[in-house]
């Protein structure tokens, strides 16, 4: 939508819909207090990055679900700070908290403020049910968009209606156009809440310049979509929050790279009606390894319940990694499995997740012009290392034209050696590198760093 | 970037004889008024007539399994001829062990056929044999040049390149030495396989193109002191050539055995220019180790990257310039496969010596298939790519390319995997995969195919 056409364009709108249900104003004007624009900082030692999203009000203490994509996974969660929730057409921002990331929704918690709450209405106030309204083909639909912050996050109406219904794995709804801004509630007509926005789908498109031939891009709108969850995919799951800013505790299997057979494997294999997954490979120490799965297993149920054959096939490992977030560390869960012939009960306890990248220790040497992480178990599973053998730091970023850069670093490069001397743990090469760094005499130092299975030394100059 | 210097396939090669057609005479005339008006000069030489009469035309058809399919592509290129009885020198990327058919033009323009008798793409160099029968029978005399010695070449001495740049047969080019030791090393340079580790190259501005590659460098009394070779794209006058040292060595051993047999031990050396004082070492002493190929024989011996190799077998080494690692590589390829070679090593404070059993060496690029009902060509794992990509072992190929609309394109087959089974079966070599083709090819039926993607594990149905 453009500036210069949003008001005739919001005219029209409203208009439009004043003829098909005469109380759409009016419900717009209650449910666009339920939606929220956020701002945060994603601050790191070098620079400080500013983000937007927007959110969902659940509740009457102020909490707001923000869509999983909303923050960069990789982004360790002491970085993200500052966040200040606007309401919609309102500049002034509050405070708010972050709660952290609920492992099986996907869903960020925020809590807005105290000052703020009386103003906003939970989205659940519009819920007809426990379930929410169902919805059905050819319904009316429309949510709600927001202008960006100079248009003081003005909401706009959005209308649709609803073309198709996946499971992906989730009840997902797709409208036949944008129906509101990802993370933003979807109603019917009657103004009950039939779901939530997700991102949206890519469209494909034809460019056609002067010169070459017209070729096929995919644009993606980031402001609008026309897929959403189904109420019943959102509301049951509410109740489900975040323990810990850091998201955990997160259940963990252990069965790396799950590759669904295509229809015409499966049908080779004699699995009818249902789909089956290739096991690659079994992360060493995992729950999946001490309950003696092996790689190349296929992966047919779990908990006795056959995998649904899911369209398209990659959907059923989204599936499977949904039935292990949707428990927690401790619990059983039962893998049945085709090995070659023969088809095995497999019963696991999952265990909780290793440390994860984005949590991993990090410390940034700018006059070397390095920041180093720590090597956690996700970098020794990417370089296929004995965990037992994990040693050194990776160069979590090398600033361009920096020392270390000069010297040949690169990001991700594992650094093995500092001067010579082997590094063991993240402590030790932060004294190490802190020592180099406070020298001012120190015109060099050498690093030992493996890259892709090859090592090179590298001769670091400071002066 | 350098680029080879064969001349490109029919698409290339007919463009380019429309543009210099209209020239081809008047060149050939001027080459005439030469050897007829002036009586001084170089060209004029005895040794460098009788190169001239040994200068050929290579026109080469190769097949090449890319695409799914077996395609034919042919290219020209030079050679010389090096002993009477009709032994052709040229470059292993004018001919490959993919030629399926070698025309070689002689001085007198008559053609003639050869047969590959080993190439050696590490040095670049690939040894051709006359069909002497035809040349007897046909009554043509051979000429045959002489090797000089490029260890007495120095910068600036005046040198000839004679070949067929761009199909124009037969020309000669004038420039001189521009450097008589460059370190050049490419890892893909010989359509996916590796060059330049065991040697150092001589640079000339004698102008080489396209079509010269195979030919001689020489000098102005017609010895061979190098075999050309490549050129950086774009630049002018930069053209490297073989020296005759490394081309005299590696044919007397193909002409001998028809392969050249090296030793591996997997350690990959650095210059260690300026580290010297880091690692307290004399200057001009030692090679730095800066990786050791995971699994490799040095990695069994327990060799470190940042180990100094003092001494090989009792010879001291000195690796302080890029330049002199090709010869201790060519020293290490020389030992006999299996034998021990003992390294002196410098760790930290501490010097300590190693035994390092050699291998023989292998190409990353395995043998290469093209299953033609599948429309999947596939290369064989070497030892070598498994250890580059990590993988178990060599079991299995990697796919190279598939033909869209076959079975293994339609089952979700594409460019990179490596199949690893089919129908349960692992494949240990190339040999699996062809009974399984033929079976298909005598009776269709589906195939089950097991494949790694970036570790990930799939499987796929090749169907009629």
């Amino acid at each position: 939508m453009r500036c210069t056409l949003l008001r005739p364009l919001l005219l029209f709108l409203t208009l439009l819909s004043a003829a098909a249900a005469d109380d759409l104003p009016t419900l717009w004007a209650e449910r666009v207090k339920s939606v929220v624009a956020v701002e945060y900082v994603v601050e790191t030692e070098v620079a400080r990055q500013p983000s937007a999203a927007m959110g969902t009000v659940i509740d009457r203490e102020g909490t707001v679900i923000l869509p999983s994509g909303a923050i960069d996974p990789r982004t360790p969660v002491w970085q993200l700070k500052d966040f200040k929730v606007y309401r919609a057409g309102d500049p002034t921002g509050v405070a708010g908290e972050y709660l952290g990331q609920e492992a099986f929704t996907g869903w960020h918690y925020l809590r807005v403020a105290a000052e703020a709450r009386a103003a906003l209405v939970p989205v659940t106030a519009f819920a007809a049910s426990g379930d929410g309204r169902a919805v059905a083909l050819a319904d009316f639909v429309w949510g709600i968009g927001l202008r960006p912050k100079d248009e003081d996050f003005m909401p706009y109406i959005l209308q649709s209606h609803l073309a198709l219904i996946q499971s992906l794995p989730q009840r997902t709804g797709i409208a036949q156009q944008e129906v509101a801004a990802p993370g933003l509630p979807v109603f019917d007509r009657a103004g009950d809440l039939v779901g939530v926005a997700g991102p949206s789908g890519g469209q494909t498109f034809l460019q056609i310049t002067r010169t070459g031939r017209p070729t096929p891009v995919m644009l993606i709108n980031v402001e609008e979509s026309s897929t959403f969850l189904l109420a019943g995919e959102v509301l049951p799951h509410l109740d489900r929050r975040p323990r810990s800013p850091s998201g955990r505790p997160l259940a963990w299997l252990g069965a790396y790279g799950l590759e669904p057979m295509d229809r015409e494997g499966a049908k080779y294999l004699e699995l009818s009606a249902q789909a089956g997954v290739v096991v690659s490979e079994v992360l060493e120490g995992s729950p999946a390894e001490k309950a003696g799965l092996r790689a190349r297993d296929i992966l047919l149920a779990l908990d006795g319940r056959p995998l649904p054959p899911l369209r398209p096939d990659r959907v059923v490992v989204r599936f499977i990694e949904r039935e292990i977030e949707r428990r927690a560390p401790g619990d059983r869960l039962t893998l049945t499995v085709l090995r070659g012939r023969d088809r095995l009960e497999i019963a696991t306890v999952l265990g909780e997740e290793p440390k994860l990248m984005r949590e991993a220790e990090r410390k940034h040497f700018d006059r070397i012009g390095v920041t180093v992480r720590e090597f956690v178990y996700g970098d020794a599973v990417e370089r296929r290392v004995k965990v037992a053998d994990v040693a050194g730091v990776v160069a979590h970023h090398a600033k361009p034209s920096g020392p270390a850069a000069v010297a040949g670093l690169r990001q991700d490069d594992w650094i093995r050696e500092i001067d010579g001397v082997e590094v063991r743990t993240f402590a030790d090469a932060v004294a190490r590198l802190a020592g180099i760094e406070k020298d001012e005499a120190r015109a060099e130092f050498v690093l030992l760093v493996a890259r892709g299975g090859e090592t090179a030394v590298l001769r670091v100059k400071l002066k | 970037m350098l680029a080879l210097y064969a001349g490109g396939g029919s698409t290339e090669q007919g463009p380019g004889r429309r543009g210099f057609g209209r020239w081809l005479v008047p060149l050939l005339v001027a080459g005439a008024w030469f050897s007829t008006v002036s009586p001084a000069g170089a060209a004029m030489s005895r040794g460098f007539n009788r190169l001239l009469e040994a200068v050929v035309r290579i026109d080469v058809r190769e097949v090449a399994f890319e695409g799914g399919t077996r395609r034919y592509a042919a290219s020209i290129g030079s050679g010389v001829i090096l002993t009477a009885d009709g032994v052709v020198l040229t470059n292993a990327h004018v001919v490959s062990p993919r030629a399926v058919e070698i025309n070689v033009t002689l001085s007198n323009l008559e053609r003639v056929g050869a047969r590959l008798v080993g190439w050696d793409h590490w040095t670049d160099l690939a040894v051709l044999r006359l069909d002497l029968a035809e040349v007897q029978r046909r009554g043509f005399k051979l000429a045959h040049a002489q090797f000089g010695d490029s260890r007495k070449l120095f910068p600036g001495q005046v040198v000839f390149a004679v070949g067929t740049p761009h199909g124009l047969t037969r020309t000669v080019t004038r420039g001189i030495v521009s450097n008589t030791n460059r370190y050049f090393e490419d890892t893909r340079g010989i359509g996916g396989y590796e060059t330049g580790t065991f040697n150092t190259w001589l640079q000339t501005d004698a102008a080489i193109n396209p079509g010269n590659s195979g030919g001689p460098l020489v000098t102005d009394d017609g010895r061979v002191i190098g075999i050309s070779s490549r050129g950086y794209m774009g630049a002018n006058n930069l053209g490297f050539a073989i020296p005759s040292a490394t081309a005299r060595e590696v044919m007397e051993k193909l002409v001998r055995d028809g392969a050249i047999v090296r030793s591996y031990v997997g350690l990959v050396p650095g210059a260690l220019q300026d580290l010297e004082n880091f690692y307290a070492l004399e200057l001009n002493t030692g090679v730095l180790v800066n990786s050791v190929d995971p699994g490799s024989p040095a990695a069994r011996a327990g060799l470190r990257p940042g180990d100094i190799v003092l001494s090989l077998n009792g010879a001291k080494v000195d690796g302080r310039f890029p330049e002199q690692l090709p010869p201790i590589q060519h020293q290490i390829a020389g030992q006999p496969v299996g034998s021990s070679l003992a390294l002196v090593v410098k760790r930290g404070s501490e010097t300590r010596p190693f035994t390092v059993v050699t291998e023989k060496l292998e190409s990353r690029v395995g043998e290469e298939w093209a299953f033609e009902r599948w429309g999947l060509s596939v290369r064989k794992v070497s030892r070598a790519y498994a250890r580059e990509n990590q993988l178990d072992d060599t079991t299995g190929v990697v796919v190279i390319g598939v033909q869209p609309g076959f079975p293994a394109e339609s089952a979700g087959i594409t460019r990179g995997d490596v199949i690893t089974k089919i129908n349960q079966d692992p494949i240990g070599s190339l040999e699996v995969l062809k009974s399984a083709h033929a079976a298909y090819e005598a009776k269709p039926a589906p195939m089950l195919l097991e494949t790694e993607r970036n570790r990930r594990v799939s499987l796929f149905l090749l169907k009629p």
